[in-house]
């Protein structure tokens, strides 16, 4: 049941990262997480919710006191196999996105798939 | 008049309400850090009624790659038009 609604999202480890980048140090210590599950073999999934998904914004820079951003950690996810980008479809909504104009390859996943998501993961990280 | 700076996203907190409840009419609301978010896609109908009193943190909505989505309605202005604003307003208010 659940898991023909996940389509096929098969994971160990859900990782949800719900903050932009700059702002704070949630998104980059969520996918620190995500990069040492997956360096122990974890197979990890990443799903971006509410302004999480402006990590994933195309053309990011550093800060304007020049801290280092977070896209270029995003960039080496495929390094670490991890290929499960979510992103929240109604986030994208409010932000006016579209899951093709962002810098990776993202699935927007509708809000009745959340829940199927964080049941079939056996362990869910909440950054 | 003063300057209200709001640094958290309308996304994610409600603190932005609590700073369009404490500005007065003729009071500026700049977005700052996380709050640029504010100034793009349908969160920026959040502060509608601020049209000429809204401004966003250029630099940070710059940093966030979301400077080509900021609504028209919203002014940019850079550091220096930061300090402007506090030299124009009698005090600044921080919301966060």
């Amino acid at each position: 049941m659940a898991n023909d609604e996940a389509q096929g999202v098969e994971g160990d480890l859900l990782v949800i990262l719900r903050h932009g980048p700059h702002g704070s140090s949630w998104l980059r210590e969520g996918l620190d997480a995500a990069l040492v599950a997956a360096a122990f073999g974890r197979r990890v999934t990443l799903l971006f919710m509410g302004e999480g998904v402006t990590a994933l914004m195309p053309a990011q820079q550093s800060g304007p006191l020049g801290q280092k951003g977070t896209s270029p950690t995003l960039e080496m996810l495929e390094m670490y196999d991890i290929d499960t980008l979510l992103v929240e479809a109604e986030a994208l909504a409010r932000f006016g996105l579209r899951a093709e104009g962002l810098m990776l390859s993202a699935r927007a996943v509708e809000a009745k798939e959340l829940s199927v998501l964080a049941a079939t993961h056996s362990l869910v990280l909440t950054f | 008049m003063l300057l209200h700076v709001l640094n958290r996203s309308p996304a994610t907190s409600e603190v932005y309400r609590q700073a369009l409840a404490a500005m007065g009419p003729d009071d500026r609301l700049l977005l700052i850090e996380d709050g640029v978010q504010g100034a793009v896609g349908t969160l920026v109908a959040r502060f509608a009624g601020l049209e000429g009193r809204l401004y966003a943190q250029e630099e940070d909505l710059v940093a966030r790659g979301l400077a080509p989505l900021c609504a028209p309605s919203v002014v940019r202005v850079d550091v220096e038009g930061f300090v402007l604003l506090t030299e124009e307003a009698q005090r600044t208010v921080s919301w966060f």
